[in-house]
């Protein structure tokens, strides 16, 4: 049943980028970009409307890889590498683990969907807005995406960008130390230990 | 390939997250919503990294520093849940309105 809807779902969004592909009305490279737009909008969509939760965050990391896609095809192989290591594999454990660690119950938890069409609403009216401001803009000729060089990246990152390139690593210090002292089980206080050992 | 297929993705992208930072009930789910908004913005600065500051690329730059401060933040968020899963026995944030109990 779920294969069958997958499949209604996937012909069309193969078959006509592929029509166009074949009719030279699009570049290789653009059909290769409606694929993998079509999967990271179905997985967003997933994520954001799957009642199952673990299905939801695995939708999420459906998206995060096919955005790694994305990075590719806008030449920055680097970035898609960095966008898998970290998306696809430490944001995916973290999420995973807090799951488990919350014991995940289904999402409607209450029946009060009272806020649904409103946020919907929302939703839209910012797809739109947002949709109409991009394409109303006269963007440059088409030059199309150039390749960026790696050892320039570094040396911008490194150089041009070496301050927040610190602060950043500082951010994480203190994410990890505060991660830590959060989470963790309080520890009894000492004269507590002694009350329970001349007890 | 125009740089409006990225930006118009980017966009849609967004507000499906937006929508999911709202609708969702569930506490790691609105995190999970978050991501999906942050990885939109990300997009979009290396789209226009890409086609209109070819020889400067900042929006990469920019990409890799949201993915850093994404991923620190989601660990702390993260933390902030577990403690509140561990007092309430339950992620519903309906439920989280009181300031202090």
């Amino acid at each position: 049943m779920g294969g069958l809807l997958v499949a209604l779902v996937a012909t069309p969004i193969v078959i006509v980028p592929l029509l166009f592909l074949v009719l030279d009305e699009i570049s290789a490279a653009e059909f290769v970009f409606w694929l993998v737009a079509a999967v990271i909008i179905l997985g967003a969509l997933g994520a954001v409307l799957l009642p199952n939760i673990v299905h939801a965050t695995l939708a999420l990391v459906v998206t995060l890889l096919a955005v790694a896609g994305i990075y590719l095809l806008l030449s920055s192989e680097f970035l898609a590498l960095v966008q898998v290591l970290i998306f696809g594999g430490g944001v995916t454990i973290l999420l995973l683990f807090g799951l488990m660690m919350t014991k995940a119950q289904d999402d409607p938890i209450v029946s009060d969907g009272a806020q649904k069409p409103f946020a919907f609403g929302v939703g839209a009216l910012l797809a739109g807005v947002l949709t109409v401001a991009v394409l109303d803009v006269e963007w440059a000729d088409e030059a199309g995406a150039t390749v960026v060089p790696f050892r320039e990246l570094g040396v911008r990152l490194f150089r041009d960008f070496g301050i927040p390139f610190e602060v950043a690593s500082l951010v994480l210090l203190v994410a990890l130390i505060g991660a830590v002292a959060i989470a963790r089980h309080s520890e009894p206080e000492p004269e507590e230990l002694a009350e329970e050992r001349t007890e | 390939m125009p740089i409006e297929n990225f930006l118009v993705l980017a966009a849609i992208l967004f507000a499906i997250g937006f929508y999911g930072v709202l609708a969702r009930r569930s506490a790691i789910l609105i995190l999970v919503s978050v991501e999906i908004m942050l990885t939109a913005v990300s997009i979009n600065m290396v789209a226009f990294a890409s086609y209109l500051d070819p020889d400067r690329f900042t929006g990469i730059i920019f990409a890799i520093f949201i993915i850093t401060v994404a991923a620190a933040e989601l660990a702390l968020a993260l933390a902030i849940v577990l403690r509140l899963y561990r007092t309430r026995s339950s992620v519903n944030v309906d439920e989280v309105n009181l300031m202090r109990w």
